[in-house]
C-alpha cells in the first residue's frame, strides 16, 4: 500500500493544508492514501527516550507499516521524513521495509514536476524558502527539491536567505522545545523573518517551523505572508493569487 | 511525574523571566549577546579583513583539523609524552602532569609558593580546572589583565560572560561611573578615555610588579613542546616576559601533533572569532642568554621560570571508557557552535554555566557537576538544531552529546512537565495530542 502520512501536529492544527498535500499526492499518483488510525512516528519523544523504549515504539509502527502492507510511504511533515530516514533504519535494520519521501522530494521528481506543470502568469515576484532543520540535517537532506520546484516555475523568483541550506538559521520550536520553552522561537523565528530581505512571502515545509513562524509574526505585527509549501502550490495549481 | 523535574523546570522558567525583564544583568547581557553573536556569525565572511573569507579558510583546512585532532585522540598517551618529554629535556620547562582537577590545584599552590598575588590572562580552562575558586579560599589575590576581565572584575559580575569581549555589555557610561565609584577618578566616557586610563595605571604595575602569571594555551606542539598564546591587548606578552615565573594551565587536549597544526588552530581561532590576534607568542622556553662566554643563564628580561601544568582529569576517561561526551575531546574552543547556537542567541547567559556559555558550559557542567547541574544551566533549552554540528571547523558532534545529556536527564526524571507529558502520550497513546 501507498500511504500518505500526515503526522500528529499537521493533522491537528492544519486540514487544510492537509487536504492540499492529500490533493498534490493523489494527483500524481492514485494509489496513495491516508489511513485515519497512523502512529505517530515517535519523533518528539526521540530526544528524551532511551534507545530500548524508542526501539520498542518505532518496532510497534513498523509492526503498523507491515501489517498494512505499506511499501510506500510520502510524509508531509519534516519532522516525520527525518526520524524515518534517520532512526527507523537506525533501530531497526532491514526490518524496516519502506520506501520513505518527503512531499517536497516526491514533488521535485522530473516526471511528477512535468505533470504537475507549475505555472504562474501574475505580477512577477521573489519569494524566500526557509529550510527547517528537519528536512536538511536527515541522512538524505531535503535542500536542492524545493529550488529545484521553486526554479521551476516562471515568474517566481526564488531568493536565498542569508543562512540557507545546511546553515540555515533554527525556528526555535524542535526538539519539543516548543511545549516548554516558547521563549526559544519568540527570538529565533523572529531572527527568521528578520533574515528574510527580498522575498514577499516566506515559504516553509515543516509544521513546526510554520507554527512558530506565523505566531511570531502576528505577535510582531510583520505583513508578509508565510506559507506552507503543498498551499502555495495548490494555489498555483488552481489559479489563484499564490500570496494571499 | 518528578517533583525534582518541575523544580528545576520551574528554576529554568524563573531565570527566563529575568532574562526578558528590562534592566536586569541576564537582560542586558543577553540584549548585547544577540547583538554579538549575530555579528560574529555573519563576520564568518571576514571579506572585508582578508582576501579570501573566514569559511573558506575554514572549509579548505577542514580535513586537516579532523585529521590531526583525530591523530592526537588515537595516540593521545604518546603525545602526552613526547610533548612533556620535549619541554622537559629541550626547553627547560618544568612540567606537571596532573590526572585530576584536586592535583593540578595542588601542584599550583605549590607553585607559586608564598606569592600573595597572581596576575592572569584570560583563560577558559581555569575555569574547567576550577583553580580560581582554589585561590580565592587560599586569601590569593587574582588580578584579571585582559580589560574586559578587569572591568567584569570591577563591576564584580558573577554571571558567566561572553568568552571574547567579557565586559563587552557594560555601556561607557556604565564603565566610568564605576570608576568613579570605586576609584574616585572622574573619565570621558569614551573608549579611549577608558583604555587611557588602564594604560597610564595598570601597566606600569603589570610592567613591574608580576612575580607569578597564570597564563592557558590556545594550543600546544607536541613536535616541539611549543606553548601557542593569542593576543590583541599585549597583556599576554606582558604576563609571559615581565614575570619571574609564567605558569601555563590547560587541560592535555589542547597538544596538536606539530608546530603547523598549531599555528593552524591558532589563525582558526582568530579568523572565528573576529579578533586579529595581533601578538601570537610562541613560547619554547624561559628566557635566556648564552653571550657570556657561551655559558646558557636562564632569566634574561624575560620569564625566569616556566612551569606547565598539563591536566587530565575528565579527558583520558572520556577517552578510554568511551563516554557519551568524548567527542568534546576534539573541540579546539573556537567558539562557533556558541555563536550559531539557537538556545544561546535566545537566552544569552541563561544557557550557560559557571565553565562558560552555550553548550559548552553546560557539557562541561555535566561533567564536573552531573546532570542535575546541566539541566539547571538550561539543558533543554536546546531545541537540537544541529547548527553547532554543522558550523564546526572540526565537525564536533555536539548536538549528539546534548541529545543524550536530554536522555539521561529524562531517565533521571528531571526532563520538563510538558516535554514529558508529549513523550508519555506518544508512547501511550500513539499520538501526542489525544
Amino acid at each position: 500500500m501507498k500511504l500518505i502520512y500526515l503526522g500528529c501536529l499537521s493533522k491537528r492544527l492544519y486540514e487544510s493544508t492537509c487536504k492540499n498535500a492529500v490533493k498534490l499526492i493523489q494527483f500524481l499518483d492514485e494509489d496513495f492514501k491516508i489511513m485515519e488510525d497512523a502512529p505517530c512516528c515517535g519523533s518528539l519523544a526521540y530526544h528524551i527516550t532511551s534507545d530500548e523504549i524508542m526501539k520498542e515504539h518505532i518496532d510497534f509502527v513498523n509492526d503498523w507499516f507491515k501489517t498494512n502492507n505499506v511499501t510506500d510511504l510520502v510524509t508531509i511533515c519534516a519532522g516525520c521524513y527525518t526520524y524515518f530516514i534517520r532512526y527507523y533504519r537506525e533501530f531497526a535494520g532491514s526490518d524496516f521495509n519502506v520506501n520513505v519521501q518527503h512531499v517536497l522530494q516526491f514533488i521535485a521528481e522530473p516526471a511528477n514536476l512535468e505533470k504537475l506543470n507549475l505555472n504562474y502568469s501574475g505580477t512577477p515576484f521573489k519569494i524566500n524558502y526557509h529550510d527547517a532543520c528537519h528536512l536538511r540535517n536527515s541522512s538524505i537532506p531535503i535542500i536542492d527539491e524545493p529550488r529545484t520546484i521553486l526554479n521551476s516555475i516562471d515568474n517566481i523568483e526564488f531568493v536565498e536567505m542569508d543562512f540557507n541550506k545546511t546553515k540555515s538559521l533554527c525556528c526555535g520550536a524542535g526538539g519539543g522545545v516548543y511545549s516548554a520553552f516558547k521563549e526559544n522561537s519568540d527570538y529565533s523565528a523572529k531572527a527568521i523573518l528578520d533574515n528574510m530581505k527580498r522575498g514577499k512571502a516566506l515559504l516553509t515545509a515543516c509544521p513546526f517551523c510554520f507554527t512558530a513562524l506565523t505566531k511570531v509574526r502576528d505577535e510582531n505585527n510583520i505583513k508578509k505572508p508565510i506559507i506552507k509549501f503543498e498551499d502555495f502550490l495548490i494555489k498555483l495549481l488552481e489559479g489563484v493569487d499564490p500570496l494571499v | 511525574m518528578s517533583d525534582k523535574g518541575k523544580e528545576l523546570y520551574g528554576h529554568v522558567k524563573e531565570r527566563i523571566d529575568v532574562l526578558h525583564e528590562p534592566g536586569t544583568l541576564e537582560s542586558n547581557f543577553g540584549l548585547f549577546w544577540k547583538f554579538a553573536s549575530s555579528i560574529k556569525t555573519r563576520q564568518h565572511d571576514m571579506k572585508y579583513i582578508y582576501d579570501d573569507s573566514s569559511r573558506e579558510f575554514v572549509e579548505k583546512n577542514r580535513d586537516r583539523f579532523i585529521a590531526m585532532k583525530d591523530e592526537f585522540l588515537h595516540n593521545m598517551d604518546y603525545y602526552v609524552e613526547k610533548c612533556i618529554k620535549v619541554m622537559r629535556e629541550t626547553n627547560n620547562m618544568t612540567v606537571h602532569y596532573a590526572k585530576s582537577n584536586e592535583e593540578a590545584q595542588e601542584i599550583f599552590m605549590k607553585e607559586i609558593g608564598d606569592t600573595e598575588v597572581i596576575y592572569k590572562s584570560k583563560s577558559n580552562e581555569a575555569k574547567d580546572i576550577g583553580i580560581l575558586d582554589t585561590l580565592r579560599e587560599n586569601n590569593i589575590t587574582v588580578k584579571e589583565t585582559d580589560l574586559g576581565d578587569v572591568l567584569v572584575e570591577l563591576f564584580e559580575y558573577k554571571l558567566p560572560s561572553f568568552g571574547v569581549g567579557p565586559g563587552a555589555h557594560f555601556t561607557k557610561e556604565e564603565i566610568v561611573a564605576k570608576i568613579k565609584e570605586k576609584q574616585g577618578v572622574e573619565l570621558e566616557p569614551t573608549a579611549s578615555a577608558i583604555v587611557e586610563y588602564y594604560r597610564d595605571n595598570y601597566r606600569k604595575e603589570l610592567l613591574n610588579d608580576v612575580k607569578v602569571s597564570l597564563t592557558s594555551a590556545n594550543v600546544i606542539s607536541a613536535e616541539d613542546g611549543t606553548i601557542v598564546l593569542g593576543e590583541n591587548e599585549g597583556n599576554i606578552s606582558l604576563l609571559t616576559r615581565a614575570t619571574e615565573k609564567h605558569i601555563v594551565l590547560c587541560g592535555i587536549t589542547k597538544i596538536v601533533p606539530t608546530i603547523l597544526d598549531a599555528i593552524l588552530v591558532a589563525k582558526l581561532q582568530t579568523r572565528i572569532n573576529n579578533v586579529s590576534f595581533n601578538y601570537i607568542s610562541l613560547i619554547s622556553g624561559p628566557s635566556a642568554t648564552a653571550d657570556v662566554q657561551g655559558e646558557k643563564v636562564l632569566g634574561m628580561y624575560g620569564a625566569k621560570e616556566v612551569v606547565v601544568i598539563l591536566v587530565d582529569d575528565w579527558r583520558t576517561k572520556a577517552l578510554k571508557e568511551n563516554l557519551l561526551y568524548k567527542e568534546f575531546l576534539k573541540c579546539i574552543g573556537c567558539r562557533t557552535c556558541n555563536y550559531i547556537c539557537t538556545a544561546s542567541r535566545a537566552f544569552g547567559n541563561i544557557y550557560a554555566s559557571k565553565y562558560g556559555l552555550g553548550a559548552d558550559g553546560i557539557i562541561r557542567a555535566y561533567i564536573h557537576d552531573g546532570i542535575e547541574a546541566a539541566v539547571k544551566d538550561g539543558l533543554f533549552l536546546c531545541t537540537g538544531c544541529e547548527n553547532c554540528r554543522h558550523w564546526c571547523p572540526v565537525s564536533v558532534n555536539i548536538a549528539e552529546i546534548t541529545k543524550a545529556l536530554k536522555k539521561e536527564a529524562t531517565e533521571a526524571g528531571l526532563c520538563p512537565p510538558p516535554l514529558k507529558a508529549y513523550q508519555e502520550k506518544i508512547l501511550r497513546e500513539k499520538n501526542p495530542f489525544r
